[in-house]
């Protein structure tokens, strides 16, 4: 019954497919438009669930995108707990799903079992390097899993340039970062911010934390309380979730907030810009990629500045000034001129 | 007693959980409708995704496979809740109110993930079994603290409970963020434990190992509840400490060690607890990250399970099927969406599971503080209390009054 009912889901949607095209006009666009809308995208998210004004509702936003531009079917299946791992990897691999897409480092061990059971599903895990994930039979990487990895901290360094220029202008002394844990995919973007700041700023203090929590808004708002009472100007949140609270502290405390991830300068005029970690395009190209015939089994798709996975959002009217040095910083980066910028935290 | 009087009894017990999950069910259903769903619909599709459509023999081929999944991932989220549950129960049957089974199956957890993960080469039984009982020993010990601070010091168990919760969170923290203790080897810099080894798996005896079927955990879990019955009604011990949950000053004239029955019950609640995590980490989880251990709810549900499963043995096996496959059959996976917006879905538990919790309540209100059914001339539901005075049962639920006193230390 359910997969009856499921089924006449997809015909409705194919025939409403179909009828949009045919309204549109020519054939051939009908032709590779039906073609195109047999191929299925699921994304799973991680517990932190679609609305985290980050990481995984960037997922869904290229889970919809994809969905426009490349008339694929989406389904997201959204994680509530640690059993929901592998339950919602399996049921995206019984629908059918060409690519599951699998959102955090959560689920490299849940794709370890599922990825063996459905060798014919291809599965691509966001912020994991794919070439660990190994299949305990042949002691090799999967053919099947692709990693889609992000440089991380050349989008930092970008905001961390631009926060140490302001701060030599206005004579701030230090400024600081909130992460949300300890690992490599949040260290990236401080190790890039702090490099960045000290290359426009040699004398600039940098203050840092955890608040071992990426949703818990208290908590990030206390610690960027306590960086501001030091003397922090400029706050740089690697929270998700949790972090806005410490972009919260810094337009009550009146100190300068930057976002990450998703492009946050919505939330005012407070925050100067953000640093981008574009899931949404990954997914997309991902998506494109593999439509194509392309899927890098065992090995990973780099998002940069170069490709247009990394850099930084929306500039305030305090950063504006610096735009020009900003483009010249990212141009540098995409040549090659500014590389080996660190990835751990001291 | 006669068995037709026990089994009128057991009916009587059954009866008010039964009004009361029917009641939430309507109110859950006019929630439906006023999100402008079919709620005969939608219960009809979140019963199809619990899977138990699976018992239907006329259901076959793909939606065959896919209910035998759904049916197995119930099972699974039940049998943790059957022994967390019984944690709760456990101590309301002595008067103390558990809070803290959630903190008692955390450092379960971390004991099964441990042991499970460090012996590569142990004989598979001998090395399941001292994951067990490492799970359940650790999980006793973090429960008996409490139990002890409130026999000797007075400190309320409600407290010392929830102050107990957090710190097995941040002690499971520590143990296994970046640079941990426990952390894992093979993930750089990822806050998750090691993975534990195949012999240490519990055995799946339905479905795909590869895909969660459904393991041998839940046999513990029912071993478990019988257990409970048998400490509790066929026991010294149970006597005391059901003696104790009705009256302690009597309990106390009677030679009973108050003090003594506060930590044993407390200890075996642990036991429980701790099982619940042996189940899940041996069964299925393998490995533990920081963000599934701040996330886990599986201790703080055994509340509403014990609640609505009367604090009995059976009571809280049937609540914790029901909420094990409400869970299920409402997630986003296996809930279908052309019903039931997804999003809506989830919310829909968490609605029905507080109107449950709710309504228990109000029963206990209208049963302690009214006596209604008294004076409706119903009689109080009797569950295990033979050779007690009348009203006995109605210690299941802890007096809040009789909790808020401490207990001189004897």
């Amino acid at each position: 019954m359910k997969v009856l009912m499921k089924l006449s889901g997809i015909a409705v949607v194919i025939a409403a497919l179909t009828v949009a095209v045919f309204g549109a006009g020519t054939g051939s666009a009908k032709m590779k438009a039906t073609k195109a809308s047999s191929f299925k995208l699921g994304v799973v998210t991680d517990i932190g669930g679609l609305n985290d004004h980050g990481f995984n509702h960037l997922a869904y936003l290229g889970l919809k995108e994809a969905e426009k531009q490349l008339h694929i079917q989406g389904e997201v299946i959204p994680t509530s707990s640690a059993s929901d791992y592998v339950a919602n990897l399996t049921t995206a691999a019984q629908h059918g799903d060409n690519l599951v897409v699998a959102v955090g480092f959560d689920f490299a061990t849940p794709l370890v079992t599922v990825a063996q059971a459905f060798p014919n599903t291809k599965f691509a895990i966001i912020d994991y390097d794919a070439s660990t994930i190994l299949n305990p039979k042949t002691k090799k990487p999967f053919k099947n899993i692709e990693g889609l990895d992000f440089l991380s901290q050349q989008s930092g360094y970008l905001v961390g340039y631009l926060s140490g220029l302001i701060s030599k202008a206005k004579h701030y002394t230090t400024i600081s970062s909130v992460g949300g844990q300890k690992i490599p995919s949040v260290d990236s973007y401080i190790a890039g911010y702090q490099a960045g700041g000290k290359a426009a700023d040699p004398k600039l203090k940098f203050l840092n934390a955890y608040s071992n929590d990426f949703a818990d808004q208290a908590k990030c708002e206390t610690i960027a309380n306590n960086q501001i009472a030091q003397g922090s100007k400029i706050v740089f949140q690697v929270a998700g979730g949790c972090g806005l609270g410490a972009l919260q502290a810094a337009k009550q405390k009146h100190a300068w907030g930057i976002g990450v991830d998703a492009d946050q300068g919505y939330l005012g005029n407070y925050v100067l810009t953000s640093a981008l970690k574009k899931v949404d395009v990954a997914v997309v190209q991902a998506t494109r990629d593999l439509m194509h015939g392309k899927f890098y089994g065992g090995g990973n798709i780099i998002n940069s500045v170069k490709t247009g996975g990394a850099g930084y959002g929306r500039l305030n009217s305090v950063a504006k000034p610096y735009a020009a040095q900003l483009q010249k910083v990212l141009g540098e980066i995409k040549s090659g001129k500014i590389k080996n910028i660190p990835t751990k935290v001291k | 007693m006669s068995s037709p009087g026990r089994l009128r009894r057991a009916g009587r017990g059954a009866l008010i959980p039964l009004i009361t999950v029917v009641l939430a069910f309507i109110a859950g259903g006019l929630v439906v409708l006023f999100t402008g769903h079919d709620p005969f619909r939608t219960y009809g599709a979140i019963f199809d995704g619990t899977g138990l459509n699976y018992l239907f023999p006329w259901v076959g081929g793909n939606t065959r496979t896919i209910a035998g999944f759904d049916l197995q991932q119930t099972l699974l989220n039940a049998a943790p809740l059957i022994l967390t549950g019984l944690s709760v129960a456990f101590a309301f049957r002595v008067g103390l109110f558990n809070i803290g089974s959630q903190g008692q199956y955390t450092v379960g957890a971390v004991m099964a993930v441990w042991i499970g993960s460090i012996f590569p080469n142990m004989e598979p039984v001998l090395h399941i079994v001292l994951a067990i009982a490492a799970a359940a020993v650790m999980g006793a010990v973090w429960a008996a603290v409490a139990g002890w601070l409130r026999a000797v010091v007075g400190t309320h168990e409600v407290i010392s409970t929830i102050m107990l919760n957090w710190i097995a969170i941040w002690v499971a923290n520590y143990l296994f963020q970046a640079g941990g203790p426990l952390q894992s080897r093979s993930q750089a810099g990822n806050p998750v434990s090691n993975t534990i080894v195949s012999n240490a798996h519990l055995p799946v005896i339905w479905g795909n190992p590869l895909l969660q079927g459904l393991d041998a955990g839940i046999f513990i879990s029912l071993a478990a509840a019988v257990a409970f019955w048998a400490l509790m009604n066929r026991s010294t011990l149970g006597y005391e400490i059901r003696a104790v949950g009705h009256s302690p000053d009597a309990a106390r004239a009677a030679g009973i060690s108050i003090a003594r029955s506060y930590v044993t019950t407390m200890a075996i609640c642990g036991v429980f607890a701790g099982l619940a995590a042996a189940v899940d980490v041996l069964g299925w989880e393998f490995q533990l990250s920081t963000g599934d251990i701040a996330t886990s709810q599986v201790g703080f549900l055994g509340i509403a399970v014990a609640l609505l499963g009367r604090n009995t043995a059976i009571g809280t096996v049937f609540a914790a099927l029901l909420f094990g496959a409400l869970e299920t059959g409402t997630s986003v996976r296996a809930l279908n969406s052309n019903v039931f917006n997804p999003e809506l879905a989830s919310q829909l538990t968490l609605i029905i599971e507080g109107l449950v919790v709710l309504l228990v309540s109000t029963d206990l209100i209208a049963v302690r503080l009214l006596g209604l059914p008294a004076k409706l001339g119903w009689g109080r539901p009797e569950q295990t209390t033979e050779g007690q005075p009348p009203g006995a049962a109605d210690e299941a639920a802890p007096d809040p009054t009789e909790a808020l006193r401490p207990e001189p230390s004897l």
